[in-house]
């Protein structure tokens, strides 16, 4: 014990933004034990909660399709062919990210009370969220490939590509996560919004219709293709038809473009997280 | 040494009530059309700190409820840090505050155990070696299989006890923990907590029971609204507060350590 040298704990000087940033990247990496055992918990209480418990994760998405495709056969003349399919390659990733970004934005608060005893890095909840809901997305990556068994003619080599997909769609998640989290501590309004804003832009998205479909429908307004192009999941939704139902080469220059800006946005995201982090426990 | 384990200087934290009474934007709305925006906004929960904790010392932290003792711990752990002054807190930190604390549901006993050493940073091969005595101690005979959401409130107490208890640290900061769970636990862990306290290099001790903090501590402080308005040898200021208490007993509220503070 006394040979133990006795390192600064509390009072380091402060590093500045960028060594802030770094500071918090190697915090998570520092801490992965916990945000495994974290991602672990997270997923234990989500079975926990109902009878089914994790069989919602395949029969949730599942049951969407079932009454998207209702819906849209009666409501369209015109149906998309194989509109099963051609909705749940749209809805699985969806279903990802309002999910990511509900149990994100609760992350902080949800644990206010270790959070008011234990000194720890607080980036690690929102990231245990994010996590976890790989894991739920990958689990519902089964009755996708159920539905192949149904239109088989759609399975082409390209859903190799799929991870790259994936991987677009984790880099833009990820700054929306991390900044949610922290103001969500000081606005709980956030909670009740998220849920309207996120069903506005699954419709503005080529979500229940074909990017070609978006187009043609704003072609006169070139204000309108602008925002279509600004709308991340216009190119991760195409990414997904692409690679999952048209059986083709994903557009990579918008994809490649998309996760550049969302890295930069992850540094953002951190430093709003860092700024703010210091009253979480005066405001919890 | 020339370092101590515990340095304060002109330590100050400020709590912004305008941020922590936010709760919707309902809720702004209606304080702006109802009431005047307050104008005393900023409220210093603590203020102009001076404190050197040397090796081997132990202080107490006495004072009436809002005082600013409970802040004072979770400053020196690093929880909440400091909006003006400089502190150095040097070695492993433990704190009993709130015990209890990151204990899951829907996890058993070892699995908290090792969720909460995540928290405290402890590796998880340090950890799992710790995990029987912890269990052992907390003695939750064949609940220690099942999900915590099964305990009873005293169970969840002793585990939480001897989750925080079960580290050697350097500097330990304690809140009002000798009156944890039922009476014999209550010796068990009162035992312990001096075995800790006699390993431990520096103690901070947020109390209210004035008889232990006499006992355990050499030293006192008294805080009153956020500032060390008396300081010195345990006994003098403890008997000393004790008596003006018994003067004037309505300025010394005494109760429940809490956040009586923005709700």
């Amino acid at each position: 014990m006394a040979s133990r040298t006795h390192q600064l704990t509390v009072g380091r000087p402060p590093r500045g933004t960028l060594g802030t940033i770094a500071e918090t990247l190697e915090s998570i990496w520092e801490r992965r034990e916990l945000i495994s055992r974290l991602t672990l918990t997270a997923i234990r209480r989500r079975g926990a909660d109902s009878v089914l418990g994790h069989i919602w994760w395949v029969l949730d998405p599942a049951l969407q399709m079932v009454i998207y495709t209702i819906l849209v056969t009666f409501i369209r003349q015109r149906s998309q062919p194989d509109f099963p399919l051609f909705i749940f390659v749209a809805l699985l990733p969806w279903k990802w990210f309002s999910s990511a970004l509900g149990t994100a934005s609760e992350s902080i608060r949800k644990r206010d009370k270790v959070l008011r005893q234990i000194a720890f890095p607080q980036i690690t909840l929102p990231v245990a969220n994010i996590v976890e809901s790989v894991f739920e997305f990958c689990v519902g990556l089964i009755p996708l490939f159920a539905l192949y068994l149904v239109y088989p003619s759609h399975l082409t080599m390209w859903v190799l590509a799929l991870p790259l997909i994936i991987i677009v769609q984790l880099l833009v998640t990820i700054p929306f996560a991390i900044t949610l989290s922290a103001v969500n501590v000081f606005y709980r309004d956030i909670g009740n919004t998220l849920t309207h804003v996120l069903r506005l832009w699954f419709y503005l998205s080529p979500s229940l219709y074909s990017i070609e479909t978006m187009r043609s429908m704003v072609k006169n307004y070139p204000a309108l293709d602008f925002l279509v192009s600004l709308n991340p999941f216009t190119w991760i939704f195409s990414g997904y038809r692409d690679v999952l139902f048209e059986g083709r080469a994903p557009d990579l220059v918008p994809l490649l473009t998309l996760s550049v800006v969302s890295i930069l946005f992850t540094f953002v995201a951190i430093h709003i997280f860092r700024r703010m982090a210091p009253n979480f426990v005066k405001v919890l | 040494m020339s370092n101590p384990p515990i340095l304060l200087q002109g330590v100050g934290v400020q709590y912004d009530l305008h941020l922590s009474r936010k709760r919707s934007i309902r809720k702004t709305v209606y304080r702006v059309t109802r009431e005047k925006v307050e104008s005393e906004r900023k409220f210093w929960a603590l203020r102009n700190i001076n404190l050197t904790v040397a090796a081997g010392e132990s202080i107490a932290v006495i004072g009436p409820n809002g005082a600013g003792k409970s802040t004072l711990l979770q400053t020196l752990a690093g929880i909440i840090p400091v909006t003006e002054g400089k502190i150095q807190v040097r070695g492993d930190i433990a704190t009993l505050l709130h015990l209890g604390a990151g204990l899951e549901d829907e996890l058993n006993a070892e699995d908290n155990v090792m969720l909460v050493g995540a928290f405290l940073g402890i590796p998880a091969a340090v950890m799992r070696k710790k995990v029987k005595g912890i269990l052992d101690f907390a003695d939750l005979g064949k609940f220690a299989r099942a999900e915590a959401r099964t305990y009873s409130s005293g169970m969840r107490a002793r585990l939480g006890f001897s989750i925080a208890t079960s580290v050697e640290p350097d500097v330990l900061l304690l809140d009002e923990v000798l009156s944890t769970g039922d009476a014999s636990f209550r010796d068990k862990s009162r035992d312990r907590i001096v075995s800790m306290m006699k390993k431990a290099r520096a103690i901070v001790y947020v109390t209210h029971d004035l008889e232990s903090a006499a006992e355990f501590c050499s030293r006192a402080i008294e805080l009153r609204k956020g500032e060390i308005v008396a300081e010195g040898p345990a006994k003098r200021i403890i008997a000393d507060y004790q008596k003006r208490m018994a003067a004037n007993p309505a300025a010394y509220p005494v109760g429940k350590p809490g956040r009586a503070r923005g709700r």
